[in-house]
């Protein structure tokens, strides 16, 4: 096992073994071992070049294929400069990347102290995405992924329908079958989602096993996975889960950091100092932190929810109040009982509403690279009722844990600190259940 | 800043008196509705009561002839157009065309509405290559056919196109110190947009809404609430709530601000809107430049009341090689009388202060009008639109109720992008359009807008059996 102490930014991460520090890793069957294995090999061929991701930061847009000499490439090399065009093509021209890193005016002008004072905060806009999150992001690079394996078929869990949508969005779009499983209850609080996924020709299979919910989804999609393999991927939504996954969703949320990096510098000449993104899984947070990580000058912020707070039991709070143990294939923080037995977390946004936490997240709060807050439920549900009101902008529930814990940060910022929160996105979805909560 | 007072009551309720009056030529024309209306039409002296005043005047049909482009100097287009308001709201008018125009020649608003347009909204929007639609065309023709391009107004923020000219108008009616925003929407898309930008500008928002549309686009209701406006339920339709927010903004002039969501109205309303609204048409010419090195050869949009369809097609008005079609909404059947078809079965008359091609009975009387697409519920159509139809350099067409629910499934299941039922009509058409097309041809659809706010109308339509 790794030593705590030696791990650090400088280590690779992950290591060879799919570890973060002690984190991460594959604690999964046997007969997954090989697939595993196969996905890995072929994300390094195709995605992970390391020369390529050097021009690829240097070029003046990080979405935007870059113009190789296709003479002398060996048929590797030119297959996976295709892929990465095709990659970048549908961010573009699909997903309507590069997002806009959005100055809040009036969010900025409630923190400013006295005269000219406050930070000024910034919002990267992963709301406007197609399907309105960050999450197809990583959908469309592993539908693409997918499709360069050979696989025919996709399966993926959700458990509000976000994550069910988005896989169901990419495999129309790319001629993909899509089986999603989904927790019989979820289905039944989520029936527009469950629509919506079979409007874009998915299967939605229901879930009866255990509570009904998200981790039983889990566990029928990994199921069906190991059963198909040979023609099926299994698209898994966040940071979480066995080796490779982390580190492939990572590498496709990544782009959120990069756009940022080359926006900022754009717009004030220089880099962001506060980071500030909120945690279920952790992908969009990684997306926007992974860029910055070696900047020992920016300030990485992570904010999960507390939901009734930290001390009732009813929360989501992984990295505050979890333990080390194995959940869903990975080493990392999660929420478990005295026996070892997964607590049912609670949220009012179900997108955070998860007992663990991309093992990536464990390891930066470790080494103390990330800060961790938690924010509740009712200070999520003002957040999105001021960010609408003030800006127009109606963040999702998830964003809004984000955008709540800028009630506390801000105060403490010096003038003119450069302060980015990744809405990660739209609220749309939460209007019906925020209403029920607000007086509007 | 000039405000206007409204001398007396003319802001009143409907008398529906109707009568018949000849001109000097002992000629009749049909007019109805007429209390007291002010236009000067010719020897005929009528005074305006409000808007919804519908005759048809006794002109020829111009000839055609080479194209007199429709400029915002002049507020018609070839006949169609003009400001048929009372006296008193003329004035009024005229202030906001000044500021429309100093607005357009200051370069610090134009800069400050190219970076909200760029990161609020979004902008650019892309215009990508639907492979698996122009396939699915392909198939049904030995693998031959035209490329079709959808140019992505569906992720603008708040969902549709309407945020261009919502966000634009804001900002000039915060120029004109005004506090407050009034308006009315249909599918509710405008109406939000307006909210969302009012809230970013920090102006009060009023939205008037019809009842109907109130319950079929609901959680655009819930989210107009949420961004702070008030929503104004009012009795009839689409056109109903205009005639009202109408009426709410003559109530305080000084305060309030209009905006009016589509290329309809007095001038200068149709050209303002299709001026904010023309950035879609001209990032779609660069980028077919970039994509394909060449021009569209056709672009397709819906028509409702034709924002959407002008900002596309403005662009390319001079260039004779693109063939412009806009699709209108065909209801249950042009023959079943509940459509929206106001260039394919309308006449010209008055309304809304424009002279317009509109749905009109026998009487006179304006038909309501119905689409299951609430945004293309509008008895009128914007004049400039009425013009490049009697010119001949635009085509429309129609597109009935079940057509574009069959379009909204389709793109769906080939494309995984949901499209508003408004821009399924744009996307129904290519069924008839693509097989008179030769091969390798670039085809734009505008997609106008999401269709997240339909899929209760889909659900409830059956269109899925459960497993």
């Amino acid at each position: 096992m790794a030593d705590r102490a030696t791990a650090s930014v400088q280590s690779p991460r992950p290591d060879s073994a799919g570890r973060y520090g002690r984190f991460g890793g594959k604690y999964v069957p046997e007969t997954l071992m090989h697939a595993l294995t196969q996905l890995e090999s072929a994300f390094h061929s195709l995605a992970s070049d390391a020369q390529f991701q050097v021009l690829l930061s240097l070029s003046l847009s990080p979405i935007l294929p870059l113009q190789f000499s296709q003479k002398g490439l060996s048929q590797n090399r030119k297959s996976f400069h295709l892929w990465q065009n095709e990659l970048a093509e549908a961010l573009r021209d699909y997903v309507g990347r590069e997002s806009p890193l959005y100055f809040a005016e009036r969010l900025t002008r409630r923190y400013a102290r006295g005269g000219d004072g406050g930070p000024e905060v910034y919002l990267k806009r992963e709301d406007l995405n197609h399907t309105g999150a960050h999450k197809i992001n990583n959908a469309v690079a592993q539908a693409l992924l997918a499709k360069k394996l050979g696989k025919r078929r996709v399966v993926a869990e959700t458990g509000a329908g976000q994550h069910g949508v988005a896989t169901a969005t990419v495999c129309a779009r790319f001629g993909l079958d899509c089986v999603v499983y989904m927790g019989a209850r979820d289905m039944e609080r989520q029936a527009l989602n469950v629509f919506r996924m079979r409007l874009l020709d998915a299967q939605v299979r229901a879930v009866h096993s255990g509570t009904a919910t998200l981790k039983d989804a889990t566990s029928e999609a990994i199921r069906d996975w190991v059963t198909n393999v040979e023609t099926t991927h299994y698209i898994l939504g966040s940071v979480a889960g066995p080796h490779p996954y982390p580190m492939m969703v990572r590498e496709f949320q990544a782009v959120i950091g990069k756009e940022t990096r080359k926006q900022a510098l754009e717009k004030w000449g220089g880099k962001p100092d506060v980071l500030v993104a909120c945690v279920g899984g952790g992908s969009n947070a990684m997306g926007l932190f992974h860029e910055f990580i070696d900047d020992k000058d920016v300030r990485l912020i992570g904010v999960e929810a507390a939901g009734l707070g930290v001390e009732s039991g009813k929360h989501a709070a992984t990295l505050t109040k979890g333990e080390v143990g194995v959940l869903h294939g990975a080493m990392s923080y999660l929420l478990q009982d005295d026996d070892g037995q997964i607590i049912e977390p609670h949220s009012i946004s179900a997108g955070l509403d998860y007992p663990g936490v991309g093992p990536e997240h464990s390891f930066l709060k470790d080494i103390g690279r990330a800060e961790y807050y938690s924010v509740t439920d009712e200070e999520a549900l003002e957040a999105f009722k001021r960010v609408s009101q003030l800006e127009g902008i109606i963040p999702a529930l998830e964003t809004s844990h984000a955008l709540a814990y800028l009630e506390k940060l801000c105060p403490t910022l010096p003038n003119g600190t450069k302060v980015v929160v990744n809405c990660s996105g739209r609220g749309d979805k939460d209007v019906e259940t925020a209403l029920k909560y607000l007086n509007v | 800043m000039a405000w206007c007072k409204l001398q007396g009551a003319i802001v009143s309720c409907h008398s529906r008196t109707r009568h018949e009056l000849t001109d000097e030529k002992g000629a009749s024309s049909r007019l109805l509705e007429v209390v007291q209306p002010v236009v000067t039409r010719e020897t005929i002296k009528i005074m305006l009561p409000e808007l919804t005043i519908a005759y048809v005047p006794s002109t020829q049909i111009v000839e055609s002839k080479p194209l007199p482009i429709p400029t915002s100097d002049s507020g018609k287009f070839g006949r169609f157009g003009g400001k048929f308001v009372p006296e008193t709201l003329v004035a009024c008018l005229n202030q906001l065309e000044l500021h429309f125009e100093n607005a357009l020649r200051d370069q610090l608003f134009q800069a400050e509405l190219a970076v909200a347009l760029r990161d609020y909204v979004g902008r650019e929007t892309p215009l990508y290559h639907a492979e698996r639609l122009s396939e699915y065309y392909k198939s049904m023709n030995n693998g031959k056919g035209p490329d079709i391009y959808l140019k992505r107004e569906d992720l603008s923020h708040t969902g549709s196109h309407k945020m261009n000219n919502a966000l634009a108008q804001s900002m000039i009616a915060k120029r004109m110190g005004c506090k407050s925003v009034v308006t009315a929407t249909g599918s509710g898309q405008h109406g939000l947009a307006t909210a969302a930008a009012c809230a970013k500008l920090g102006l009060d928002c009023t939205v008037f809404m019809a009842a109907k549309d109130m319950q079929r686009q609901s959680s655009n209701v819930r989210l107009i609430k949420l961004l702070g406006a008030q929503v104004e339920k009012v009795e009839g339709g689409f056109k109903d709530a205009a005639s009202e927010a109408f009426r709410y903004w003559v109530g305080d002039l000084e305060r309030n601000y209009h905006l009016t969501g589509s290329a309809v109205g007095p001038h200068p309303c149709p050209a303002m809107v299709r001026e904010f609204q023309s950035v879609i048409g001209k990032e779609t010419r660069i980028q077919a430049l970039e994509k394909w090195g060449g021009k569209p050869d056709v672009v397709v949009a819906c028509v409702g009341t034709g924002s959407n369809a002008l900002g596309l097609f403005h662009e390319f008005i001079d260039d004779r090689d693109v063939r412009l079609i806009g699709v209108e909404a065909g209801g249950m059947g042009l023959e079943s009388g509940a459509h929206s078809s106001s260039l394919t079965t309308g006449e010209v008359g008055v309304y809304h202060g424009a002279i317009t091609y509109l749905l009109q009975d026998q009487d006179g009387q304006v038909i309501q009008p119905h689409s299951i697409a609430a945004g293309m519920e509008y008895p009128g159509v914007g004049p400039e639109l009425s013009f490049l139809k009697e010119s001949g350099r635009a085509e429309f067409c129609v597109a009935n109720d079940q057509e574009a629910l069959h379009a909204y499934e389709r793109l769906c299941k080939l494309e995984g992008i949901v499209p508003s039922l408004e821009a399924a009509h744009a996307l129904a058409i290519l069924d008839k359009l693509v097989p008179t097309l030769h091969n390798g041809s670039k085809v734009v659809v505008n997609c106008s807008g999401r269709g997240d706010k339909d899929a209760a109308t889909v659900f409830n339509r059956g269109l899925f059996d459960e497993e």
